[in-house]
C-alpha cells in the first residue's frame, strides 16, 4: 500500500477521559495492560501495508515521543517509511483553536509534498480491526469524494455515548451527523475515520480554514454532503470506542476475559506496541487471583479478581483489588482493600484501607500519588 | 558508546546431547528458560548491560534458527553503530575446503581474521549455555589492574562438587598456578566458569601455536590454559559471588527454573539495573481465567490459565484448561494442557498438547519427566 498516507487524528472535545488525560495526550492512555490507546490505529495502519504514518497531537507530550519513537515496533520499514510525530503549536490564546484543521495547515507542506495519492485518517481512541486496504478498494469502486467507516450498532443506548452517527439518505449518501444520546438502540456510529484522496483533503483544510477559524474536519466534511459524494463503509468487527472514564473501566473489564478479547486481539493482526523487557510475574504462596488479566513484571501476594493490571504492579498480602484497573509501577500496601477504582501509574495506596468507586462512577488515584 | 575495544565471542556451537529432545532441532543456547527467555539471552544481555558492543556468536549444531535468533541485534540493544552480533559458523576456506569447528579454541582460532577486523584489544571468550547475571567490564578491569594475559572468572563450590568441574589451583593473589580438569581430589574449590578475557595480542600466538600441534584437542580447559601456564603468562582468578548454573541436563534445567520461584532468588530477574532481554512477541498479557488459580507461579504474556497451577514456570502462548493441574513443573511456549489432565514434576517441550485427563509425573521426589511430543501420548 504504498498509495496511502495514514493520518492519526485529535480525537474530538466530546473525549474527556477525566484525571488520566491530565497527564498525557488521549492517545498514549494505557490499555490492557501493556498497550497503549494508539497501538491499535497504527497497528491497523501498518497491518494494512502502510508505511507513512503522520501522528497529530494537541500538544507535545514526553509520553507520545517516548512511546512511539522510531516506530520500528510498528513493523514500519525504517528507511523506505516514515513515522512522524506532529505536535499543534502551543501559543493559542484559547484551546477552541487548537482543532485538527489548525494543526494539518501547520504541516499542510508535510501533507503536500507526501508521494502518496491517498489519505487514512482515524483517530486513536476507537479500538477495532480494520483492513484500510479493503476500505480504499471498496472506496475507489464506489468513486466516493469521501468514505466515512461507521459501526452499525444495536448497543447504542448504552455505548458509545457522545459518539458522531451517521444519518443516510435513501441513495446511502451520508446525509447528516447527529449526536448519540442514547435514545436508540440502533444506531451508525460514526468512526471519525476517514478515506479520501490527498488531493481533496488537501482542499478541504484549505476551504476549512478560509471559512472559519473554529472549523474541525468534521465541520468541512459536513459541509460536503450536499456537494460532493459522501458514503459510508460498515466496518462488521466490533468497536470500542474509550471517551469517558467511565467507558475505559468498563471496556477495560468488558475485554479481559479471554472469549471477550479475541474479537480484539486475532492471531493474523497482531496488536503492536513497544516492549519494556519486563520480566514474567511472579505470584507468591499467598497469591488468589482469577477473572483478570495481567501484565508481565508483577509481584502479586494478595487478591485480583475481575481486574486488569499493567507492567510492575505489586499487590501486597492481604490487599483486596477487585474490578480495578490498575496502571504500570503502581503499588497496592498490605490489606488495602479496593474496588471500582482505577489507579495511575506509579501511584502508591498504602495508608487508606478502602476505597470503593462505581462502575459508572470509577475513583481515579492520580499519576504518582500517594495515599 | 565505544570503550576498550574488547569482543565478546560466545560459544554456541554444541548440541547439550543431555537434555535430550529439546535439543533435538536446536542447539543448546537457544533452549527457552525462565518463562520468557532463551538461555543466550543471558551472556547477550550481560554484554549490552556491560557495555561489550561486538560479540560474535560461534554456531555449528543446528544453527538455523539460532542464527536467524541472535541476527536480530536489536533485541538486545545491541545494535550500534559501531556494534553488533556477528554470526560466525564454519565455513569454506580457500585450499582447506569445508571444515567445521574441532574444539572451543578452534572455534575462535578459525574467526582470528574476525578478531583483527574488529581491532580487538580484549577477547571476552563466554559460553552460550548458562544462566547467570556479571558486569563483564568490572572484570576487564580487575584483568587490566592485574596487567594479566588472562583472567579466568571462577566460582566456589563445595569439594565434592568440584570433581565435576575444571578447578583452578591458585597462589595467594589469586594467581592460577595449576588447572585440573574434574579433578578426583581436587585440591581447591575454585571451579572455572567458561568465562575468560585475553589479551588479544597473546592469545592469538597461544592460538596459532595451537593449531599447529597435531596433540592438541583445541580446547580451552585442555590446551589454551595449560599452553599458557607452561609458557609462565600471567593467569588470574577473577571470583564470582552470584546466581551460575550450567543448565546442561534436564535437572538442572527444571532447578534452575524453579529457582526463580524462591523468596529472594539470587537471579532476580525483576531488577531493573540488569535487564535480561529478549525477543518480543505480540502477544496479549496472560489471563487468569474463571477457574484458574495461581500459588507461587512464574508465567508469562500470552498464556491462558484456567486451571490449578503451583509452583511451575508458565511460558507465553501456554494454555491450561479448567481442571488441569501443573505442579512442580516448567511449562514451554505454545503448549495446551487441556481439561483435568495432570502434570507434576515435568519439563513440557514446546508445543505439546497433553490430553485431556491425561497424567505425567509423579509427587515426592520423583525423577523430572520430560514430555515430548513423541512420549505426550504414551500411556
Amino acid at each position: 500500500m504504498d498509495k496511502i498516507l495514514g493520518i492519526v487524528n485529535f480525537e474530538s472535545d466530546e473525549v474527556n477521559i477525566a484525571g488520566l488525560s491530565d497527564y498525557r495526550t488521549i492517545n498514549t492512555i494505557s490499555f490492557m495492560g501493556r498497550y497503549r490507546l494508539i497501538d491499535f490505529v497504527l497497528s491497523n495502519m501498518s497491518n494494512s501495508g502502510i508505511e507513512n504514518i503522520q501522528v497529530y497531537t494537541k500538544k507535545s507530550s514526553r509520553s507520545i515521543f517516548e512511546h512511539i519513537g522510531r516506530g520500528s515496533q510498528y513493523n514500519i520499514n525504517p528507511k523506505r517509511g516514515k513515522l512522524s510525530i506532529l505536535p499543534a503549536d502551543s501559543n493559542y490564546s484559547n484551546d477552541v483553536y487548537n482543532h485538527d484543521i489548525g494543526c494539518f495547515t501547520q504541516y499542510l507542506k508535510m501533507i503536500k509534498d507526501s508521494p502518496m495519492s491517498y489519505v487514512v485518517i482515524a483517530p486513536s481512541y476507537f479500538v477495532y480491526n480494520i483492513d484500510f486496504a479493503q476500505v480504499l478498494k471498496h472506496h475507489m469502486e464506489e468513486k466516493n469524494d469521501i468514505t466515512m467507516i461507521y459501526k452499525n450498532s444495536d448497543s447504542a443506548k448504552n455505548y458509545y455515548l457522545g459518539c458522531d452517527t451517521l444519518i443516510f439518505d435513501e441513495t446511502g449518501r451520508v446525509e447528516k451527523i447527529e449526536k448519540n444520546l442514547g435514545k436508540f438502540k440502533k444506531r451508525n456510529i460514526s468512526l471519525e475515520a476517514y478515506v479520501m484522496s490527498k488531493n481533496y483533503f488537501v482542499e478541504l483544510i484549505e476551504k476549512a480554514a478560509e471559512m472559519s477559524e473554529l472549523y474541525t474536519l468534521r465541520d468541512i466534511i459536513e459541509d460536503q454532503f450536499t456537494v460532493a459524494k459522501v458514503c459510508g463503509y460498515s466496518l462488521k468487527s466490533e468497536v470500542c470506542c474509550i471517551n469517558s472514564l467511565s467507558a475505559y473501566l468498563r471496556t477495560s473489564l468488558d475485554l479481559k476475559n479471554a472469549e471477550n478479547i479475541s474479537v480484539i486481539f486475532k492471531n493474523n493482526w497482531p496488536i503492536l506496541t513497544r516492549t519494556s523487557d519486563s520480566a514474567p510475574t511472579h505470584y507468591t504462596e499467598s497469591a488468589y487471583v482469577k477473572s483478570s488479566l495481567i501484565s508481565n513484571g508483577c509481584y502479586i501476594e494478595g487478591e485480583v479478581e475481575n481486574c486488569v493490571i499493567g507492567r510492575n504492579v505489586v499487590v501486597k498480602k492481604g490487599a483486596v483489588v477487585k474490578n480495578c484497573v490498575l496502571l504500570a509501577d503502581s503499588y497496592i500496601g498490605e490489606n488495602a482493600k479496593l474496588e471500582n477504582v482505577i489507579v495511575d501509574k506509579e501511584a502508591i495506596v498504602n495508608h487508606v484501607k478502602k476505597l470503593n468507586g462505581q462502575i459508572d462512577a470509577p475513583l481515579y488515584v492520580k499519576k504518582f500519588g500517594r495515599i | 558508546m565505544r570503550k576498550d575495544n574488547m569482543v565478546a565471542m560466545i560459544l554456541a556451537g554444541g548440541r547439550g546431547s543431555r537434555l535430550y529432545d529439546l535439543t533435538k532441532k536446536v542447539a543448546k543456547p537457544a533452549v527457552h528458560f525462565g518463562g520468557k527467555y532463551r538461555i543466550i539471552d543471558f551472556p547477550l544481555s550481560n554484554c549490552a548491560n556491560s557495555g561489550v558492543s561486538v560479540v560474535g556468536v560461534l554456531t555449528q549444531y543446528e544453527n538455523v534458527l539460532l542464527n536467524s535468533y541472535v541476527a536480530r541485534d536489536q533485541h538486545w540493544g545491541l545494535d550500534s553503530k559501531d556494534g553488533g552480533v556477528f554470526v560466525l559458523s564454519p565455513r569454506e576456506k580457500d585450499g582447506a575446503g569445508f571444515g567445521l569447528y574441532q574444539g572451543t579454541a578452534d572455534a575462535i582460532t578459525q574467526n582470528i581474521d574476525f578478531l583483527d577486523q574488529m581491532e580487538a584489544e580484549y577477547v571476552l571468550i563466554l559460553s552460550g549455555d548458562h544462566i547467570y547475571k556479571m558486569d563483564y567490564d568490572l572484570m576487564l578491569e580487575e584483568h587490566k589492574k592485574n596487567q594479566a594475559d588472562c583472567t579466568i572468572a571462577v566460582l566456589q563450590v563445595t569439594l565434592k562438587e568440584a570433581t565435576r568441574f575444571g578447578i583452578m589451583n591458585t597462589n595467594e593473589n589469586d594467581e592460577i598456578i595449576e588447572f585440573e580438569e574434574k579433578p578426583k581430589n581436587p585440591k581447591s574449590n575454585l571451579a572455572s566458569m567458561g568465562i575468560y578475557i585475553f589479551s588479544y595480542k597473546t592469545f592469538k600466538k597461544i592460538l596459532i601455536s595451537d593449531d599447529k600441534n597435531p596433540e592438541s584437542s583445541h580446547d580451552f580447559g585442555n590446551d589454551i590454559i595449560p599452553a599458557l601456564l607452561a609458557e609462565n603468562k600471567k593467569i588470574m582468578a577473577y571470583r564470582f559471588k552470584g546466581y551460575w548454573k550450567d543448565v546442561g541436563t534436564v535437572d538442572s534445567l527444571w532447578e534452575s527454573n524453579l529457582d526463580l520461584l524462591k523468596p529472594n532468588n539470587r537471579l532476580d530477574l525483576g531488577d531493573t539495573s540488569w535487564k535480561i532481554y529478549t525477543e518480543d512477541n505480540d502477544s496479549l498479557p496472560h489471563i487468569i481465567g474463571d477457574y484458574g488459580s495461581v500459588n507461587n507461579a512464574y508465567v508469562n504474556q500470552g498464556s491462558i490459565i484456567n486451571g490449578y497451577v503451583e509452583n511451575s514456570v508458565i511460558f507465553s502462548g501456554v494454555v491450561i484448561e479448567k481442571g488441569a493441574r501443573v505442579v512442580d513443573s516448567v511449562i514451554m511456549p505454545g503448549v495446551t494442557v487441556k481439561e483435568n489432565a495432570s502434570i507434576t514434576r515435568c519439563i513440557v517441550q514446546e508445543d505439546v498438547t497433553i490430553l485431556a485427563n491425561k497424567v505425567h509425573g509423579d509427587g515426592d521426589n520423583a525423577p523430572i519427566k520430560l514430555v515430548t511430543k513423541k512420549n505426550s501420548k504414551e500411556v
